[in-house]
C-alpha cells in the first residue's frame, strides 16, 4: 500500500508531503495504481520547479522507488510562486484522494496540520 | 526535475530492495566572496552548516550560520587562534 502524508503549515498551506510504499496492485509494468500515483506525484514535483520557478527540497529513492518526499523550505518565495506551488500541491492531494476513493486498498492519504 | 517513472511506486522486478538509494540535491555551501574581493553590506560571504568559518569584524552570522557583510569593504579570511578561521570585512580605506 502506498501511504501519502501531507503536512499543512500554521496557515493551512501544504508545505510538505511524503509518499512511501508500493501499490502492489499488479505486476511490475502493469500496476495501474502505481502508475497513476507516480504520474501525479512526479508531475507535481516537476511542475513546481518549472511553473513556480524554484526548487523545493526533494528526496526520492531512485534505486528502489517507493519513497518520495517534498518540502518547501524556501522562505523568500514571491506571492505568485507560493500561490502556484500551493495550487499544484492542493491539486495533487485532490488527485490522490480521488484515486483512494476507487483504489482504497492500494493507497492511503492523510493530512496533518502543524499547530 | 524527476524522471517520469510510471512504475516508481511499484515493486521492482524480482530481487530484494535496499534501504539506501535516497538522495537530496547538493546545498551549494562554501565561499560566495573570495579573500581580497570587495563586498557590500548585506552580501552573503559564506554559506555553511555550523561555524566552519567564524564571523570577524563587520561580519554577521545568520540563523543558518550564513556569514554576511555588515559594512562595505574588502573581505579577508584570517586565522582565529590555532585551528580556527574567521572572515572579516575591512572598509576600503583601512584595507589599503
Amino acid at each position: 500500500m502506498i501511504r501519502a502524508n501531507f503536512k499543512r503549515d500554521t496557515d493551512g498551506n501544504i508545505d510538505a508531503f511524503e509518499l512511501t510504499g508500493h501499490a502492489d496492485a499488479g505486476p511490475y509494468g502493469s500496476d495501474i495504481v502505481c502508475a497513476a500515483v507516480s504520474a501525479v506525484s512526479i508531475g507535481t514535483v516537476n511542475g513546481i520547479e518549472s511553473l513556480a520557478g524554484f526548487e523545493p527540497e526533494v528526496q526520492s529513492d531512485t534505486v528502489n522507488g517507493g519513497h518520495l518526499t517534498l518540502k518547501i523550505t524556501e522562505d523568500a518565495l514571491s506571492g505568485e510562486q507560493a500561490n502556484i506551488a500551493g495550487i499544484l500541491l492542493e491539486n495533487l492531494l485532490l488527485e490522490l484522494q480521488s484515486i483512494q476513493e476507487q483504489y482504497g486498498q492500494y493507497l492511503s492519504v492523510k493530512t496533518q496540520q502543524t499547530a | 526535475m524527476l524522471e517520469m517513472n510510471l512504475q516508481f511506486f511499484s515493486h521492482h522486478k524480482g530481487g530484494g530492495s535496499t534501504a539506501n538509494g535516497r538522495n537530496s540535491a547538493g546545498r551549494r555551501l562554501g565561499a560566495k566572496v573570495a579573500d581580497g574581493q570587495t563586498a557590500k553590506a548585506g552580501n552573503i560571504i559564506y554559506r555553511q552548516r555550523g561555524t566552519k568559518i567564524h564571523p570577524g569584524q563587520n561580519v554577521g552570522r545568520g540563523g543558518d550560520d550564513t556569514l554576511f557583510a555588515l559594512a562595505d569593504g574588502v573581505v579577508r579570511f584570517e586565522r582565529l587562534g590555532k585551528k580556527k578561521t574567521m572572515v572579516s570585512v575591512y572598509p576600503a580605506e583601512a584595507a589599503k
